[in-house]
């Protein structure tokens, strides 16, 4: 374990300096908080709602399919160290794995579930709606 | 496999000071970098758009990241109201530290003798390596999540969001291209990898991992690692016009400081690793004089080559769009580095054998295209633009957990109150 004393240097150091930073911004720094201050910051506007919102299911998603993909990194990485011993045994292994990850991968694709882009057919503009629309972006100046 | 002659043969105290005299020297380096590297940002970014940029502080304003950070310690530590305040303080600590940790693996020269102790020079050379980055770059996902999820404001919520979306999706394509430098050295430790770039093609060109693994891991990384980073054309994380600042909106004072110096100590560790991984670290002609300092130098003229090129990317690429960034991610990035890395395997082994899996890949990229149009074609024909939710069933959005210490601050609405945002 002596490999990685160094590390454990460094760490008390960076714990060190960002607690330092923080310490020395408290004695330097300004309190003089206010109620405006403290609000939350919506560019000047009083918040209305409550910040937790329903966010897009592909956010999850993408967090649940990037365990997959990470669990094959995991598995590549001690492969890949000791690939000259195994050779076309390891080789065989590992694209037979990766065919599988691969499949799944294809059908999560397949079924939408990265897809994130708006819809690719769009409705066609009509026409008696453009110089509406050309007449409000007009600026008054 | 990689470990330091220093440590190798028990601890003394002798050695106990060398180490820590090498963590100084480190952490010296790299705080005076940032504020190079700041500066050089600035000044190069000006001179891309026709401006002076900073010029007071110090020659050539050179000083002015130094006043800029002085000013910030005067500055007014804020905490919004509906923050969970434990988190909000520990988040600047989870950014910061795994930048300061990911630094130490980078080699920056060759074997040296300091006080009779034959050393390396690098802060430390642990067996895994390699590894040990990806786990630093993991946890700087939580520093950024928890700094925008804990600030109880929207804009900060939806920039982490995003963020560690993003991070993570190139986080896989990064590991896969890694994957592939420690197919061909056999081994997780930097320094092992450095080793193993020595030497000469027909004696000119350098046997660096960039030309022996074919281009491809270069590129994919390179490309994963300004995602990861943050930096444009990847910063849709703190995409001013949408989101302010994104996730260190409500950060203020040194806790910003800490946000911005993290974010600036990544871009020069990872410049340093891609120059480690690729570019055989500090290797280069070597004139029989000063024998130590030529490998730092030429490790140091290839690190600023790269950080340039994020300056100059910065100046040159617009912004991508959040469903481009996920495409390039995933369906590229991803499927390129995980066929690439069998193709290299494959030709470890055999020619033939490399060219079969190289075929059988562009077989299944046939495939993954197809998939792609099933994909979108469900998307088109579902009733909500985001998800395919009227065939497969899945919700389309589902709440984000609140902070336990969210402190619900009624306010009287201004005019009419709406929960719904519309936008």
């Amino acid at each position: 374990m002596a490999q990685y004393l160094p590390i454990l240097v460094m760490t008390v150091l960076a714990v060190l300096f960002a607690a330092g930073s923080f310490i020395a911004s408290g004695i330097l720094a300004p309190k003089r908080s206010t109620a405006a201050k403290r609000s939350p910051y919506e560019c000047g506007i009083v918040p209305s709602s409550e910040p937790v919102e329903r966010f897009p299911i592909r956010f999850y998603l993408v967090a649940m399919i990037f365990i997959i993909f990470d669990i094959e990194v995991i598995f590549l990485y001690p492969w890949a160290v000791i690939f000259r011993q195994l050779s076309n045994f390891g080789l065989v292994e590992m694209v037979i794995f990766a065919a599988t990850v691969f499949v799944s991968f294809l059908y999560l694709v397949s079924n939408g579930a990265l897809t994130w882009g708006p819809k690719r057919k769009a409705l066609p503009i009509q026409d008696d709606v453009e110089p509406e629309l050309l007449q409000t972006t007009t600026p008054a100046a | 496999m990689g470990s330091d002659p220093l440590l190798s043969h028990g601890i003394s105290l002798a050695v106990v000071l060398i180490i820590v005299l090498k963590v100084l020297v480190a952490f010296v380096v790299l705080m005076v970098s940032v504020l190079l590297m700041i500066w050089f940002e600035r000044k190069v970014i000006s001179d891309m758009q026709n401006r002076i940029g900073p010029n007071r502080a110090g020659p050539w304003g050179i000083l002015q990241t130094l006043a800029d950070g002085i000013k910030l310690f005067f500055k007014e530590d804020l905490i919004p109201e509906r923050s969970d305040r434990f988190v909000f303080k520990l988040a600047p600590y989870l950014s910061t530290i795994p930048a300061f940790l990911t630094f130490t693996l980078v080699p920056l020269g060759g074997v040296v003798k300091i006080f009779g102790h034959t050393t390396e020079l690098q802060v430390v050379d642990p067996p895994i390596g390699i590894l040990f980055l990806l786990a630093m770059s993991t946890i700087s996902v939580y520093g950024v999540m928890l700094a925008g999820w804990s600030s109880g404001s929207k804009y900060p919520l939806i920039g982490s969001v995003r963020a560690s979306a993003q991070m993570i999706s190139y986080e896989a394509a990064m590991g896969l291209s890694i994957a592939s430098v420690v197919l061909v050295t056999g081994s997780l430790s930097t320094r092992d990898m450095v080793n193993a770039q020595a030497g000469y093609f027909f004696h000119i060109f350098p046997k660096w991992n960039l030309v022996q693994l074919g281009l491809v891991p270069f590129l994919v990384f390179v490309i994963a690692i300004t995602a990861e980073l943050n930096r444009p054309p990847f910063d849709l994380v703190e995409a001013e016009q949408e989101l302010v600042g994104g996730f260190h909106t409500e950060y203020s004072s040194i806790r910003f400081a800490l946000f911005f110096l993290a974010e600036f100590m990544n871009t020069i560790t990872m410049s340093a690793i891609i120059v480690t991984l690729f570019l055989g670290g500090p290797s280069g002609p070597d004139p029989r004089f000063l024998h130590w300092l030529w490998p730092v130098l030429w490790f140091v003229v290839k690190t600023i080559a790269f950080l340039f090129f994020y300056v100059w990317l910065r100046a040159a690429l617009p912004r991508l769009r959040y469903d481009q960034l996920m495409d390039l991610g995933w369906k590229v990035l991803i499927p390129i580095s995980l066929a690439w890395i069998l193709v290299v395997a494959g030709m470890q082994i055999n020619r033939l054998l490399g060219f079969g899996i190289l075929v059988l890949s562009l077989a299944s990229a046939v495939l993954l295209y197809r998939a792609m149009d099933v994909g979108d074609a469900l998307n088109d024909a579902s009733d909500v633009g985001l998800a395919p939710t009227a065939t497969s069933g899945f919700p389309s959005a589902i709440a984000i957990p609140a902070a336990p210490g969210l402190k619900i601050v009624t306010r009287p609405p201004v005019g009419e109150s709406s929960t719904s945002g519309g936008n």
